[in-house]
């Protein structure tokens, strides 16, 4: 009986098709906006390369799955050390760096542009879940000193990597650590107190500043935000009034996807010009041709992925194994609130692409290797409650 | 520890999911907001700015004359055109000039000092840059003044600091490209603006047109131009256009903006061209341009082909303008010849149909000094609606009826022409002593003491030699009011602009009642005499002149023409309220004019087969033309009008020659006159062989005139 459930259980299939539909989405989507880009990417056809960047995410997950994730746990420290090398590198501007849009954070690769953060992403989870794993054991009944201590532990870990993010510059990729820090302190059995504590300080934080750009506005100029951040946000609050690009990104999109209606304009009716199309507004497209139904199907897609991804982490009874699901959900949730709250207004416009449907290989192969953790955590999973029965 | 992940981590999953739970509801209830709620004012404004719909502009409509001969055509040019996106920045534009003034020749002569500054600045960043000191951008940036407004401040500065020395950099080759960039600029994002349109070479069109890949927004393409047929043949009626950077008049703009316009349309800008704008303005063709995502048009298509403007039939025949013209140049010349016309430098006629009002031919030389500095004619067929002149007897047939109308004359009633001897105005006679005579002799020989006597008699006075003369003021308003029943003295209501009503003089002495009375105190234009020497010859009928026949629908084929949408009926103005047998002794005592020995016609119509009929005129009158020096010298205006025949009238006219004699009496209105009736007549039995085919469609007035009471 216990065979039978290990291998009815051994790959996660709701998951899988989850996926699967994504990529149908991913395919429709990028094809269709292929016909508005710019006359030098015409030829490319990037809704075949999608696909076929799924194939080799396919072959990510399934590379993943082999090893036991208990072994990630073993070379957690070794990633976390050759993420930060590649990261210096971008820092140091050794050669082979590319620098695009005033931000250096690629490697040229023969297959194309190499983005390490999308990988420390990974090693992040991985290292962090391995230190609140570590502080739990030896601290099984913690006092609230032993809390602080962990917190202190996670942000050592967490700011080298986040002060190179935040230099070269990266604001989207550094929010996407914060939200991974975020979900797994949460997660990580710190007491409220501490939680509320914090959540408290980061909103007086926000509110000083706010009350300092307002009170005294040359200080903040000169101290705190560069204009050209600053813009970010007059694009974002005031997009009409301030026409710089991420103004005018934020209209034509509002425009795009407001204008789909309820219904959308169906398959292949794009009216709107949207810059990136097919990487960080392809929801925008989608929006535009299948109106609030279709994008609400796509939104559910995602709530059912962190679902079924939620019910792994229960399921786990290994806490490591729930800690790397949680750095997962906080990394996709983040991902996919920001693209599509960037594209209708409610956040300020960043670079960060949707998970799963925006083109790219390199952002696809990480989520990919998100994904191949979380089903390897949910493989083993069975194992453990065979094992431990016997 | 496994109690505690059972105990703890669960239930903070729980939390993480139901934070997921919350920002996902989020994204949905925003997205709600956007496309339910305000989805409707979003695909509004798509619809509003993603498809760009422009207009091209189409030939105007053509001009004919009655028998459908061009007078006004379109002759295509080449020309050089471009079109600017929304999102064309300065840099792209001058790129494109670039290339342009490599392939095109363009003058120079409309760049402006602007331009050149604008071109200064796009072309010398780096010095630009230095006019204005990093120290004076801080100062305008603490202003807490927008983005914006900065850069068009220091732009500004900019401006007011580029020096002679600067501009001087500038090369002739720069030039050239500044004067095509001011071209390119000085239209709409996506509507066509003319480069170049006046003498495009071959060689310059096939050039671009090789070339128009590199030349984004530019088109090679074809352009049209206001070609007068008859050239100088009644040019000044027929009005002008704007030139194309002239565009819309400034002080109509919103009228025209509100009816389709571009700014930089051509536009009728005087008379016909003006009166029919409407009319002869074609529908822009539409065209939707596509937009791609930088704002670049990649595709069009054409929504509506566009219709050339309408066409204008005149009523006028060109053949007897063209004639017309000719012999009032000749006897022009033939009168001044005699050396005793200094003053002569013009000369009217009216031709029109009494029974229609059709205007046949309406014919006005204006004798001036050229730029060359020779004397030339040149048109001034307008003058006979902008200008008025003392008209003298031929308004006799007027002052006749009045008398009748107001009872102080019947048929038939003998007066004694006489010189009369007024105080305080000098003697008042006719030209030669008449006796006792009718009013059919007073208007046959042209008596003038029959008319005053017939004025102080309207005006309630008693003549009594060597004593003063009372008369009642009101006679002045009697006689204009009946007057003007003729059309003397108020818009005959012909289709153009401009016209004039004519003058009225502002003392009511007696003296002036008796000068208004033979025609020497009021003013009337030519084309009031036409229409007052018809409303006799019809029977009472005040005509409104017609210049426009019909209008009609365009068409592609060059030879025919297009179906007629509106036709212009004749119109009655109103019938004078006298009885017939009135009217019967006035046109009686016009064929004596013409037609009996002692007329004072007679000499110059005698023997004429179309049996005239008609009213001379020498009015005293003072200069008043262009040579400042001889204003108000005495001299003599000389009119004519009459009709053909008299029992049955085809053709009433009216000759004005102003200013013509300075004292001897010379003949040449009635020279005109008898020529001019001999011509209309001659082209008549012309066309009867079948020289010219006469389509027009006579109808009767009098049948209308009628049906219309």
């Amino acid at each position: 009986m216990g065979q039978d459930r290990l291998s009815q259980s051994k790959l996660d299939y709701n998951l899988l098709f989850i996926l699967f539909l994504m990529a149908i989405v991913s395919a429709i989507a990028i094809h269709s906006a292929e016909a508005t880009l710019p006359e030098k990417l015409q030829h490319v056809n990037f809704a075949y390369k999608q696909l076929q960047w799924y194939a080799i995410g396919a072959v990510v997950i399934a590379l993943t799955m082999i090893i036991d994730y208990d072994r990630f746990f073993q070379i957690a420290w070794y990633l976390y050390g050759f993420g930060m090398l590649l990261l210096l590198g971008l820092e140091l501007n050794v050669p082979g760096t590319v620098t695009n849009k005033g931000a250096t954070s690629w490697y040229k690769l023969p297959g194309g542009n190499f983005q390490p953060s999308e990988l420390m992403k990974i090693f992040m989870i991985i290292v962090l879940s391995r230190i609140i794993v570590n502080h739990r054991e030896k601290y099984p009944e913690p006092t609230m000193k032993d809390d602080f201590r962990l917190l202190g532990k996670i942000a050592l870990t967490v700011l080298p990597p986040l002060i190179l993010l935040a230099k070269q510059p990266d604001l989207g990729m550094s929010m996407v650590f914060v939200a991974i820090t975020g979900s797994l302190v949460l997660v990580s059995g710190i007491r409220w107190r501490i939680i509320f504590g914090i959540v408290f300080s980061v909103l007086m934080i926000l509110a000083i500043l706010v009350f300092i750009f307002f009170q005294f506005p040359n200080f903040f100029h000169k101290y705190i935000l560069e204009d050209y951040q600053l813009n970010r946000f007059y694009g974002w609050l005031a997009p009409y009034e301030y026409s710089n690009e991420q103004g005018f990104q934020l209209i034509r999109s509002l425009l795009a996807i407001g204008s789909g209606e309820l219904y959308g304009k169906g398959f292949g009716n794009l009216q709107v010009y949207l810059p990136e199309a097919h990487t960080d507004f392809i929801f925008g497209v989608i929006s535009e041709q299948f109106g609030f139904i279709g994008a609400s199907i796509v939104i559910s897609l995602f709530f059912l992925l962190v679902y079924r991804m939620v019910h792994i982490a229960l399921e786990s009874n290994d806490l490591y194994g729930s800690y790397l699901c949680a750095g997962v959900i906080g990394m996709i949730t983040f991902q996919v609130f920001q693209n599509i709250g960037m594209t209708i207004g409610l956040l300020p416009i960043t670079g960060l692409p949707l998970p799963f449907i925006s083109y790219g290989g390199s952002s696809l192969a990480t989520y990919m290797l998100a994904i191949g953790l979380v089903l390897n955590v949910h493989s083993r999973t069975k194992k453990f409650m065979f094992s431990s029965d016997e | 520890m496994k109690k505690k992940k059972i105990a703890q981590v669960p239930f903070r999953l729980n939390i993480l999911f139901f934070v997921v739970f919350l920002l996902f509801s989020a994204l949905i209830l925003r997205l709600g907001v956007v496309q339910i709620v305000y989805g409707e004012d979003y695909r509004k404004e798509v619809e509003r700015t993603e498809d760009e719909i422009v207009n091209t502009p189409v030939p105007r409509g053509k001009i004919y004359d009655r028998f459908h001969r061009v007078i006004v055509d379109n002759i295509p040019e080449n020309a050089i055109t471009y079109t600017r996106s929304k999102t064309t920045t300065p840099e792209d534009t001058l790129k494109v000039a670039r290339k342009l003034a490599k392939y095109i020749d363009k003058p120079v002569d409309k760049v402006t000092e602007r331009d050149m500054k604008d071109y200064w600045i796009l072309t010398r960043k780096e010095k630009a840059e230095k006019k204005v000191s990093k120290k004076e951008r801080k100062e305008f940036e603490k202003q807490g003044l927008s983005q914006k407004e900065i850069d068009k401040k220091i732009y500004e500065l900019t401006l007011k600091r580029i020096t002679p020395e600067d501009l001087r950099e500038i090369t002739k080759e720069e030039l050239e490209i500044i004067a095509i960039k001011h071209e390119m600029d000085s239209g709409y994002a996506l509507t066509p603006q003319i480069v170049k349109n006046n003498g495009v070479t071959n060689r310059e069109y096939a050039v671009v047109s090789e070339h128009l890949e590199e030349l984004p927004g530019v088109s090679a393409t074809t352009d049209w131009k206001r070609h007068y047929v008859y050239e100088n043949t009644f040019r000044s009626v027929l009005g002008n256009i704007t030139e194309d950077d002239e565009g819309v008049p400034r002080e109509r703009l919103d009228y025209f903006l509100a009816r389709d316009y571009s700014r930089n349309d051509r536009v009728g800008k005087s008379y016909l061209e003006a009166q029919f704008e409407d009319v002869l303005h074609g529908k822009k063709a539409k065209i939707r341009n596509i937009v791609d995502k930088s704002g670049n048009v990649i595709a069009t298509e054409k929504v509506y082909d566009g219709e050339r403007g309408k066409d204008l039939v005149l009523t006028i025949d060109v053949e007897l303008q063209q004639r017309v013209e000719k012999i009032i140049e000749e006897e022009i010349m033939a009168t001044k010849r005699k050396g005793n016309s200094p003053l002569l430098d013009r000369a009217f006629v009216v031709m029109m149909n009494p029974k229609t009002g059709e205007v046949l031919s309406m014919a006005g030389k204006l004798l001036t000094k050229g730029e060359d500095g020779k004397t030339q004619f040149v048109d001034f067929a307008i003058g006979n609606i902008t200008s008025a002149y003392a008209m003298g007897s031929a308004v006799k047939g007027a002052t006749v009826l009045t008398g009748f109308q107001t009872g102080v004359l019947h048929p038939n009633t003998y007066i004694v022409d006489e010189p009369l001897y007024i105080k305080g105005t000098p003697r008042k006679k006719s030209w030669q002593t008449m006796g006792t005579i009718n009013e059919l002799t007073a208007l046959q020989r042209s008596s003038n003491v029959y008319m005053f006597k017939t004025a102080i008699a309207i005006g309630g006075g008693k003549y009594r030699p060597h004593r003063s003369l009372k008369i009642n003021p009101e006679a002045f308003t009697t006689i204009r009011k009946y007057f003007a029943q003729f059309g003397l003295g108020v818009k005959t209501g012909i289709d153009l602009p401009n016209e004039l009503g004519g003058f009225q003089g502002k003392e009511t002495g007696a003296g002036k009642l008796l000068d208004l009375s033979i025609g020497q105190y009021d003013m009337y234009t030519p084309l009031q005499m036409a229409q007052y020497v018809s409303t006799i010859a019809n029977g009472g009928y005040r005509m409104k002149p017609q210049i426009i026949k019909e209008i009609r629908k365009p068409t592609d084929d060059a030879k025919e023409l297009g179906p007629v949408i509106q036709r212009f009926e004749p119109v009655v103005l109103n019938r004078i309220d006298m009885k017939t047998e009135y009217i019967k002794r006035v046109q009686e005592g016009f064929r004596r004019v013409m037609q009996t020995p002692k007329g004072t016609a007679y000499a110059y119509f005698s023997g004429a087969p179309y049996k005239p009929a008609g009213k001379t005129g020498t009015a005293e009158a003072f200069y008043d033309g262009p040579i400042q020096s001889r204003r108000n010298d005495p001299t003599y205006n000389l009119t004519l009008v009459g009709y053909a025949p008299y029992d049955n009238p085809e053709v009433s006219f009216a000759v004005v020659v102003p200013w013509a004699t300075q004292g001897n009496s010379d003949g040449i209105n009635n020279r005109i006159g008898r020529r001019i009736l001999d011509t209309y007549f001659e082209l008549k039995a012309e066309r009867a062989k079948g020289n010219v085919t006469n389509d027009a469609t006579t109808t009767d007035a009098a049948t209308n005139a009628e049906a219309n009471e």
